[in-house]
């Protein structure tokens, strides 16, 4: 029973896991980007969550719609103020990457200095968990968060094959060159690419206020784990993204039966590290030559 | 139809002797190598011998360069053989392949860019890993020597401080020569070594290249450039779309009809 | 005052140590790691092992610190440093993490969350190294040491390996040269060397706990680097100073609320990151320096 009971709960982490690791493997696999601050994205989203319903008061809907902004405000005012520029200059990766990382201790930073450095949380009956079945405890959210990260996942597939922006997208993931010959703007395309990547954040992050509650720190957590699941289900590959976050998501509740909550994150990491040395084109991913 | 030896002359440079053919070296039997569904290497087999001048001529995409990287490890093949004095290397790894004394450089150069003239040609010498090289400082100043003489060979002496990454394209491409002339390769493999330098600099560098066969260095050069083709090959290898169409003497070869017709373009 | 100054001076050598060490494999071998941290508290928990079993004598504490942290850093580095650089990142991160859980949890060794206390005061051939003084000059001598090990290894043979597989790794590769192991090689002097600040620290602040050796610090580790300037001796010597002496100097600075003064530097350091990787990522050091002819 305790294991059915880890498993949903480990199955809701999950579905977070994978609408964050699915945006930033987004990113990294069309714009080659080490978006290191996609954790700042989330944090963002949250608070911007919170506030306008706890703080604010307004509906939930309203409270989406604002996190919305807020998210696609930083995630694409970030590409164009910083990443851009350092593009255009020198495209290091570590260069992109420690700037990304900056702007994650900036983030946290101002956060912990607005609203504290404590948890946030805004409860709904929706994370009221309900006794099932004796011994199992469920909340509707789970089948929320499952329902709503299929949602998403079927809406970005759909764009991705169908709409002629996602068409262009996936070309600037192979070729960025050839992008610019049939006339198309690669510029304009990742700043559509962090847009929707930075949308995809959004449910994620008010899952976890809902359910868990949010603080300045938890960006951090969430980057790691986007990156893990991201090279796990294979640079380049959303589905391979998705699937890993739900499996990182997973095993680290299922941990719980064997180890101490505080080993939940090494549990992780170690699935990456077995990943990275025996299949380190991960579960998807296009195995390159070199 | 065009007879290349009647359009190009040869430029004033004589042919050498054709040298006398000595033990196989390096023997590529039925190798392929496909991407996706592209075969970029099929059925290839090719002899480059001891003391011999090979050119690998053929249209861009052939897979010369492929070619290149399947014999050094850089690449695996799907089948087929490499052996390097009676023994299989497929499978080893570059850096073990180029201590057996296969070198080569590349098209696109891949010089030091951060490092000076006379490292790049310095850590070429420097083998072990460790932080201490064999032999101690009497070796230490032999290799300095041995660099100063072949910055001097490739007239980069006044350069010897200057990046690599702020030479003039001639520069460079010498710098590339310096390179491979600091190993003890026994083969050198040319990745189209010395395309677009300016007149001057080109006579410089066949020039320099004769020098070093002469000194016994096998070569297999891959080359659009029909003067070096000529004054500088022993033998020819005609690659198209990845199949070895012909190896012969040049003469033959550049009289070919139907390997000009390839060549230019002008496809039946 | 001046015990005051020669405290901060003691952190500033011992985060300078810690600097030049990351800036070797950074901005010579091109390795980006974020568990220089984790090899910092490794050799801080050796050296209180030993202080607190053993002796207190520094003279055995640094060489058992060095061995095993290369020990270490070798047996993590030969699976990781197979794979593309990009990955690399995520398994130090990995590293980083998995190290602090250990040291959070093995309780016999490191204390679990609450540490060790009650290091001994540090001894050299009986002569005993007590307060800010004498340890600013042990730290200052480590980190000269260090410095000059390190300018002698870049100028070397190694550091030209170093160097070319840093430019271009397929050539490195069509030259002979053995990638794996050169850099592996480097991790383990990095980590190794990155040990002595962590015998520095735990001998002079005779405190260790978990709190020292996190992701953020391994962060504000690459910070020091990056705003100094990598692929030079002094850039991260700079970077070290300007980041341990901010701190201090933001507590002079009238009305900042003290419980805020934390997120502060953390800000203006997160944004000089950001700021110079637009406009100057070479680092503070490249505006002292004219242009550089060869490194």
């Amino acid at each position: 029973m305790l294991i059915l009971q880890l498993l949903l709960n480990g199955l809701q982490t999950g579905m977070l896991y994978a609408l964050t690791a699915a945006g930033f493997s987004l990113i990294f696999g069309m714009t080659r980007i080490f978006h290191a601050a996609h954790g700042a994205t989330f944090v963002i989203a949250a608070y911007a969550y919170w506030h306008i319903t706890s703080l604010a008061g307004l509906p939930w809907w309203v409270a989406a719609l604002g996190a919305t902004m807020a998210a696609v405000i930083f995630g694409a005012g970030l590409y164009l103020t910083v990443y851009r520029r350092i593009q255009r200059s020198e495209a290091s990766f570590f260069t992109v990457f420690i700037a990304a990382f900056g702007a994650v201790v900036v983030v946290q930073n101002v956060i912990s200095m607005i609203y504290g450095r404590g948890f946030v949380s805004s409860s709904t009956p929706l994370s009221r968990a309900k006794e099932l079945i004796p011994g199992l405890y469920v909340a509707p959210l789970i089948w929320v968060s499952v329902a709503v990260a299929a949602v998403f996942f079927g809406a970005m597939a759909l764009l991705l094959k169908r709409t002629r922006l996602g068409v262009a997208m996936r070309a600037l993931a192979d070729n960025p060159e050839l992008v610019r010959v049939y006339g198309l703007d690669p510029g304009r395309i990742s700043l559509m690419v962090f847009v929707i990547g930075s949308i995809l954040v959004v449910p994620a992050a008010i899952i976890q206020v809902i359910a868990t509650g949010a603080n300045p720190a938890v960006g951090h957590h969430i980057v790691m784990i986007s990156l893990a699941a991201s090279i796990v289900g294979g640079i380049g590959s959303l589905s391979g993204a998705a699937i890993a976050g739900i499996l990182i998501g997973v095993a680290e509740t299922l941990a719980l039966l064997v180890v101490g909550s505080q080993w939940t994150e090494a549990v992780s990491f170690l699935i990456l590290f077995v990943f990275i040395i025996v299949r380190p084109a991960g579960i998807f991913g296009r195995a390159h030559a070199h | 139809m065009t007879d290349v030896a009647q359009v190009v002359g040869n430029g004033g440079l004589t042919p050498e002797v054709r040298r006398e053919a000595g033990e196989v070296l390096l023997e590529v039997r039925n190798l392929n190598k496909s991407f996706g569904g592209l075969a970029a290497i099929q059925d290839v087999s090719l002899d480059l011998r001891a003391g011999v001048v090979t050119t690998l001529v053929g249209p861009n995409g052939a897979g010369k360069t492929t070619l290149f990287n399947l014999i050094t490890g850089h690449l695996k093949p799907d089948n087929g053989s490499v052996s390097w004095r009676g023994h299989d290397i497929i499978g080893e790894k570059p850096w073990q392949i180029a201590r057996r004394g296969i070198c080569r450089t590349f098209q696109d150069l891949r010089l030091f860019e951060h490092m000076t003239v006379e490292d790049n040609v310095l850590t070429v010498m420097e083998q072990s890993f460790w932080p201490v090289q064999p032999g101690g400082f009497a070796k230490a100043r032999a290799r300095r020597a041995r660099v100063h003489e072949i910055l001097e060979e490739t007239h980069l002496s006044d350069k010897a401080r200057i990046r690599a990454i702020d030479l003039s394209y001639a520069e460079r491409k010498f710098l590339s020569l310096a390179r491979i002339m600091a190993t003890d390769g026994v083969i050198w493999l040319l990745d189209e070594p010395a395309s677009g330098l300016d007149p001057r600099s080109f006579e410089l560098f066949v020039r320099l290249l004769r020098q070093n066969v002469a000194r016994g260095i096998t070569v297999c050069i891959i080359e659009h450039n029909l003067d070096v083709v000529i004054s500088l090959s022993d033998r020819v290898a005609f690659l198209d779309r990845g199949q070895l169409l012909a190896e012969d003497d040049p003469e033959t070869i550049l009289k070919d009809p139907h390997l000009a017709a390839i060549y230019f373009g002008e496809r039946a | 005052m001046t015990s005051y100054l020669l405290n901060i001076l003691v952190f500033v050598c011992i985060n300078g140590i810690l600097a030049v060490t990351l800036n070797f494999i950074l901005g010579y071998a091109g390795i980006f790691s974020l568990a220089h941290a984790a090899f910092f508290g490794i050799g801080a928990y050796v050296a209180a092992n030993v202080g607190l079993h053993v002796g207190p004598s520094i003279l055995l504490a640094m060489p058992a610190a060095m061995i095993v942290c290369a020990l270490l850093s070798v047996l993590l580095a030969l699976p990781a440093l197979r794979v593309r650089g990009e990955y690399f990142v995520a398994a130090s991160l990995g590293l980083q993490i998995i190290a602090v859980s250990v040291f959070a949890e093995w309780h016999s060794v490191t204390g679990g969350l609450g540490g060790l206390v009650g290091i001994p005061v540090p001894e050299i051939f009986g002569f005993r190294i007590a307060g800010a003084g004498p340890m600013a000059v042990l730290s200052l001598a480590m980190l000269a040491l260090i410095s000059g090990f390190l300018a002698v290894l870049t100028r070397s043979s190694f550091g030209r390996n170093l160097m070319a597989i840093r430019d271009s790794e397929s050539a490195s590769l069509a030259f002979g040269k053995r990638i794996a192991a050169t850099k592996v090689l480097s991790v383990a002097i990095s980590a190794g060397l990155a040990a002595i600040a962590g015998v520095l620290y735990a001998f002079y602040v005779r405190f260790v706990n978990t709190e020292s050796f996190m992701l953020d610090t391994s962060i504000l580790l690459m910070a020091m680097v990056i705003i100094g300037g990598t692929g030079s001796l002094w850039g991260p010597i700079l970077g070290a100073t300007l980041i341990t002496l901010l701190p201090p100097v933001l507590s002079y600075v009238p009305y900042l609320p003290p419980q805020q003064v934390g997120s502060i530097q953390q800000i203006i350091y997160g944004m000089a990151m950001i700021l110079l990787m637009v406009f100057q990522p070479s680092g503070l050091v490249a505006l002292f320096k004219r242009k550089e002819k060869s490194q």
